[in-house]
């Protein structure tokens, strides 16, 4: 049972989220599993609480709050607001209990992207803070922004940048996705027509015999991939098989990926790799600095962020800023991010900004004792 | 004396092969007095008794000890049996049964020949298509552990299907399968193909037992003679 258990500290996070602005809200324990299943991906499944409604529909215990508050938002068609919860959700963990309080705060649809990345680092850190714990803790912030302008100022193929995109923040994942960049590529053994079409780059002729492969195997009017997909992923593999692979970029994106500096220092860092190796990203690392500026503003020290340009989440509906404060024995107590793709993936009609944090009360609660 | 319970399959060829194969042994079972009972015994063995079981129960009653040997595809146990590897111990691969699963996709997507290409297929699909990959599969366990763990592949939806999964890609069901194939022809007569690096599980029929540490010597002689 941990302190957090008691009723007395739950009403302390909840004046804690309150203050800082946020609207208090609820959402149902038992969620439609597909849009967590959708978004996180299958892997979740292992992790979560299933079950099933009289009708068949997959159920789980609410394993976070993000996604059914932004859910909730998508429902209600909210304007621009603040949602702060505390609760219990469920998942299972290879240490730790499978049920276990966090709070949060999601800032959902304002448009001021830098100082909501802002507002959320700092309530991070001044709930945590509230919270009194004396530990020591760091706090880690990483950019996808940053790590997707590198891969495109690098030049590399589409296809790799979304694998990497995907891997960024797995370190296991994005070494083999490098290694395997680092293989010549190989052209997949074709029929000797569709070969000849691609190599004359005759894209309409080549559409057309993959379309006649697609109807006889019934699959044109199935709904999945269409033959102009097959051919341009073709076309694009034809090129990539022809040029080697370019030793230089992988080193520099190697490079990249090893920064890991006070935030204070490192738009200049940024600007110096940068310069160092002919890279425009002068986009990415300008809206670097303006959050910079706005998190000072939020009132916090850049030189006690350590940012690294590794650190990310393998989920494709993060989009730029990552956080996590994490205490020195590397528990990670608070995590949040921006996830602006997010909303639309949940069946928002347009494009809704997002940002948030979730605080683990349970490992907060360990580190006090 | 102490009798031990080995589980057979309850019917078709892995029923037959098994039967044939503990013959071969010199355990020859005798047909049950009434042919609609699923306990048999063996001639001149009263220390060994035969439970005939489905298939895909004898993996999980091997994994709780309810039998002391049962004789199943590898498959089962690996995908019914949450990480099998503590909890039966693998005796002897028996020669038949032999079966892969595997991943195909439709022989059109000829861009797609690896777990690579299929990976970067599955991080763009929602982007091309609104939602997910599908793969149809009744190879749940297996396969998030070969496309999760092994291949870092995130993106996809598994789609329950429990038989003719092959014709789920051209009835619009999933994109792709994850099944158990013996010779491809089913797989080849439904325009699926199977990737270069796309083999899960290489299956036969084996003898498992629980790894509890206590597999009688009536079961371990057998196993030698296997």
């Amino acid at each position: 049972m941990t302190t957090f258990k008691s009723f007395g500290a739950r009403a302390d996070v909840e004046a804690i989220i309150v203050e800082r602005g946020a609207v208090r809200t609820d959402v149902p324990v038992l969620q439609p599993a597909d849009p967590f299943l959708d978004t996180a991906g299958e892997e979740l499944r292992r992790r979560i609480f299933l079950t099933q409604s009289e009708t068949g529909q997959a159920m789980c215990l609410r394993p976070e709050f993000t996604i059914p508050v932004c859910r909730l938002h998508v429902d209600q068609a909210s304007d621009a607001a603040r949602y702060g919860y505390v609760g219990t959700v469920f998942r299972q963990r290879q240490n730790g209990a499978s049920e276990f309080l966090q709070a949060g705060i999601e800032d959902i649809g304002h448009s001021d992207v830098m100082a909501a990345d802002a507002r959320s680092l700092a309530d991070a850190r001044t709930c945590v803070a509230a919270l009194n714990l004396q530990a020591n803790f760091e706090t880690l912030l990483g950019d996808q922004a940053v790590f997707d302008a590198v891969l495109k100022a690098l030049g590399i193929p589409a296809g790799w940048r979304l694998q990497l995109t995907h891997a960024f923040g797995d370190d296991g994942a994005l070494n083999a996705a490098l290694e395997k960049l680092a293989q010549p590529a190989k052209m997949p053994n074709l029929p000797e027509d569709l070969q000849a079409a691609l190599d004359a780059g005759n894209v309409a002729d080549a559409e057309a015999l993959v379309h006649s492969h697609l109807i006889d195997a019934s699959l044109a009017n199935a709904g999945g991939r269409g033959a102009p997909e097959i051919t341009s992923r073709l076309m694009a593999q034809l090129q990539v098989a022809k040029s080697a692979p370019d030793a230089g970029k992988l080193e520099t994106l190697r490079q990249f990926l090893g920064l890991r500096v006070s935030l204070n220092n490192a738009t200049s860092e940024l600007e110096a790799f940068e310069a160092n190796n002919g890279l425009d990203i002068a986009g990415a690392v300008a809206d670097f600095a303006k959050r910079n500026a706005a998190l000072v503003e939020a009132g916090l020290d850049l030189a006690s962020i350590t940012y690294d340009a590794s650190f990310g989440r393998p989920l494709d509906y993060y989009s730029g800023l990552v956080f996590e404060l994490r205490t020195a024995g590397g528990t990670v107590i608070a995590g949040g991010g921006r996830y602006d793709r997010l909303l639309s993936l949940l069946g928002a009609p347009s494009p809704i900004n997002g940002v948030g944090f979730s605080l683990w009360l349970d490992r907060i609660a360990e580190a006090q004792s | 004396m102490s009798v031990v319970t080995l589980a057979l399959p309850s019917k078709g060829r892995l029923k037959e092969s098994a039967i044939e194969l503990l013959a071969g042994a010199g355990l020859e079972v005798l047909p049950p007095s009434d042919p609609r009972s699923y306990r048999a015994k063996v001639k001149g063995r009263d220390d060994i008794e035969v439970a005939y079981l489905s298939a895909s129960e004898i993996a999980r009653e091997v994994a709780a000890g309810n039998v002391d040997a049962g004789v199943t595809g590898e498959d089962l146990v690996r995908e019914k049996i949450f990480e099998s590897e503590n909890k039966v111990e693998l005796l002897a691969r028996l020669g038949f049964g032999s079966a892969d699963v595997i991943v195909a996709v439709p022989d059109a997507w000829f861009d797609v020949q690896t777990m690579s290409d299929l990976g970067e297929v599955a991080a763009s699909f929602r982007a091309n298509h609104g939602r997910r990959l599908r793969i149809a599969t009744k190879y749940w366990q297996l396969t998030q552990q070969f496309f999760s763990q092994m291949h870092g592949i995130q993106l996809y939806r598994i789609i329950e299907s429990l038989g003719a999964t092959e014709g789920a890609p051209a009835a619009g069901q999933a994109d792709i399968i994850v099944d158990i194939t013996t010779t491809g022809s089913t797989l080849r007569a439904n325009a699926l193909r199977v990737l270069d690096d796309g083999i899960v599980l290489k299956s036969e029929a084996c003898l498992f037992v629980p790894k509890n540490g206590k597999t009688s010597s009536v079961i371990l002689d057998l196993a030698k003679k296997l």
